[in-house]
């Protein structure tokens, strides 16, 4: 276990910010860290990177307290920017060097970094003078510049453009073959499904989903498939509904219907198939469900 | 505390902002002052007498001779002496429209009831400065003394009417000794120490802003936060502390150097025998305020400096700060007169005001050991405090992005760590 939040409680003044959440992160994987605006993510992140205190509970980091871990975390803050006024390589060997790094490891580092990111002619130059992009690069490797094992991730695609959202998607991934535990916060879920092994999802400082992916979107599937064919026969035994979508057809079907009988019907019925598969659950419909079902219910309770 | 961290921040902090072009200017503005003065005697020394009398015409009001329409008597004729700068006219008129011609500064209307009343009326042109200029001129004053006088009494009970006392101060301690004596005494006792603390008093202010600039930057290029998640607050604020602290002195630094060299190393003589002559007493406790002051104020500029969202709002709010360090100044002109009343002393006492006030305070008179303990035990017991509000202040400010906190938000956050 790599990352331990247990009971968390974080308040400001009266207001609830993290409520008794716990969950773990394992070594070398990918951890989605989710939730609306204001669910908690940011403050429980802060609370591991030693910004802030947490008022009960705990967090460790390879089995320290926050404090102790400083050197092996990484981040990258979701409000971040450099010092715009600082050469290049001036300002990430400093952010190295405040990690505990020597100074001369920390040169040679951030030179093969600023490599790897297509920046080394940059390194003399001053960080104003790059492109929004460029910057936007290297804020990302600011939080790996003293090698660390785990990297928080605060919205790290908020603000890029396509080309850039593919390129610190494919690092990302790097950094998963690396073996190091990365824990990814984003509101974008598509990120989220090719990126994660394991999510929590957070509402009002509480976890109300977490577990690995997969599982989670198996639990969520709704009992529908998905068939493209030319047409779809009215009176398929389970189907319930049949509803035309983008030249395919989601069929609904009755509750303890099998799939495979579906399709077993279809071929029987010798009606020319071109797909069929088990309607896939985006994971950001999970997401509206279950956060506007808790809504639905505070409300209520309210 | 991790000493490293400290060391790492201090260095980046000395080495960035000493490239700065802001500290490069400031630094380099004494040494240029110095070298366009030694260009300017140089090139204009055969003009510099002649631009130096039209200096003073601008500013001395006796050149120019005073009109004066007498008709109490004992103004005419004009005594020799004063002929040369004020000029008798028989009518009102007269001098009125030599005053328009701007042959005459001011007019002196003295009627016949002046022995009785002592009214003059003062008529110049523009604004009515003149008046106030007149009224407190000692050549104004003799030349009613001199032509009331003369010819009455003795002549150097004349003299020593319209000129009472020459000045010469010698101030005794409570300790019995003897302090200042001599014009030139006085000034190595007193006025050099008093001048050198108010100067130690400004490169405070010089590296507490550097300080508030530093971290109102880091704010505003928000990378603060990713800093504070490498070192504690406490070592952030330490390291900076320490390298801005070193670049204000190496600015001092350099602006003695260089006025020591202009001036030929007649500053530095100068320097050498007023420092020999302060006392001992004064030398030190200097040093300690201007260290305990210091250390107060660059943990309240760091402190504040995160409150802002912007460098501007920041220095609005550390404005405050600089307004207390500033009451000093302010009644400096009473201090004068005397540096152990009520009000300095209550000011002693008070931690905002304790290093400003006893640095002023110390070279100007015997200051008791009460005032002295109690002040620097207040400062001692302020900088722990003033680190822990810091620290949390820091926190808070720093997490809040896009508004500033309300007082009432930074009481709740300081009341509830």
């Amino acid at each position: 276990m790599i990352i331990q939040v247990q009971d968390l409680v974080k308040r400001y003044g009266d207001v609830v910010a993290v409520d008794h959440l716990s969950f773990e992160v394992e070594r070398g994987e990918i951890f989605g860290l989710l939730g609306p605006n204001g669910a908690g993510k940011t403050t429980t992140i802060r609370v591991a990177m030693d910004i802030l205190d947490p008022d009960d509970g705990s967090v460790t980091i390879l089995g320290q307290p926050p404090g102790q871990a400083k050197g092996f975390v990484g981040y990258l803050p979701e409000e971040r920017g450099l010092y715009r006024n600082l050469k290049v390589l001036d300002t990430l060997v400093y952010l190295a060097e405040l990690k505990g790094m020597p100074r001369a490891t920390a040169r040679e580092r951030v030179l093969s970094l600023l490599e790897r990111i297509q920046l080394e002619d940059w390194a003399a130059r001053k960080v104003r003078d790059l492109s929004r992009g460029m910057q936007q690069r290297l804020q990302f490797v600011a939080s790996l510049v003293h090698d660390p094992q785990v990297i928080f991730l605060d919205e790290p695609f908020q603000g890029l453009d396509p080309v850039n959202v593919e390129r610190i998607k494919d690092f990302i991934a790097g950094l998963r073959r690396e073996g190091k535990t990365i824990v990814l916060s984003t509101h974008q879920m598509s990120l989220v499904e090719a990126l994660c092994d394991r999510i929590v999802l957070i509402n009002r400082g509480r976890a109300v989903l977490y577990g690995p992916l997969a599982e989670i979107k198996q639990d969520y599937a709704p009992n529908a498939v998905r068939v493209r064919a030319s047409h779809v026969p009215a009176d398929l035994p389970g189907v319930v509904g049949v509803e035309p979508d983008d030249g395919a057809f989601n069929l609904a079907l009755a509750e303890g219907a099998n799939p495979q009988e579906v399709l077993r019907a279809l071929l029987e019925r010798g009606v020319e198939l071109r797909a069929f598969e088990v309607a896939p659950v985006p994971l950001e419909d999970i997401f509206v469900a279950v956060v506007s079902g808790e809504e639905a219910q505070g409300d209520g309770l309210a | 505390m991790d000493w490293h961290k400290v060391w790492v921040v201090t260095r980046h902090e000395f080495l960035t902002n000493v490239r700065r072009a802001g500290f490069i200017i400031m630094t380099a503005i004494v040494p240029a002052l110095g070298i366009l003065t030694l260009l300017f005697g140089a090139f204009f020394a055969g003009q510099a007498r002649q631009l130096g009398a039209l200096l003073k015409k601008q500013f001395d009001v006796s050149d120019t001779p005073i009109g004066v329409v007498d008709q109490s008597g004992y103004f005419s004729p004009i005594l020799p002496q004063y002929q040369k700068n004020f000029v008798p006219y028989n009518s009102e008129a007269e001098a009125e429209a030599a005053l328009k011609a701007e042959q005459v500064s001011q007019v002196l209307l003295i009627g016949q009831d002046y022995l009785e009343t002592g009214r003059v009326v003062v008529v110049s042109m523009g604004s009515g400065f003149g008046a106030a200029v007149v009224s407190d001129s000692g050549t104004v004053r003799a030349f009613f003394i001199d032509h009331l006088l003369a010819g009455r009494v003795d002549p150097a009970l004349r003299e020593r009417a319209a000129n009472p006392a020459n000045v010469e101060p010698r101030v005794l301690s409570s300790g019995g000794k003897t302090q200042g004596e001599g014009g030139w005494g006085f000034a190595f006792t007193f006025i050099i120490p008093y001048f050198l603390s108010i100067f130690l008093v400004t490169t405070i202010f010089i590296s507490s802003g550097y300080l508030l600039q530093s971290v109102a930057e880091e704010k505003e290029n928000r990378v603060i936060e990713i800093v504070v998640s490498s070192v504690r607050p406490m070592e952030l604020m330490a390291g900076k502390v320490a390298g801005l602290g070193a670049l204000g002195l190496v600015q001092v630094l350099v602006w003695v150097a260089s006025a020591v060299g202009f001036s030929g190393g007649a500053v530095a003589l100068l320097a050498v025998a007023g420092a020999a002559t302060i006392p001992a007493r004064v030398l030190i406790l200097g040093v300690v305020y201007y260290l305990l002051g210091y250390t107060l104020y660059a943990i309240l500029m760091a402190g504040i400096g995160v409150l802002g969202t912007t460098m501007r709002e920041s220095q609005q709010l550390a404005g405050i700060f600089s307004f207390f360090a500033a009451i000093p100044y302010m009644i400096s002109g009473f201090l004068f007169t005397n540096p152990n009343m009520l009000i300095a002393r209550i000011l002693t006492f008070f931690p905002l005001t304790a290093p400003t006030m006893m640095m002023m305070r110390l070279p100007l008179a015997e200051v008791g050991w009460v005032d002295v303990v109690g002040s620097i035990v207040v400062l001692l017991l302020s900088i722990p405090a003033a680190l822990w509000a810091g620290a949390k202040l820091f926190r808070v400010g720093l997490l809040v992005y896009g508004k500033r906190p309300t007082l009432k938000e930074i009481w709740l956050i300081l009341k509830k760590s």
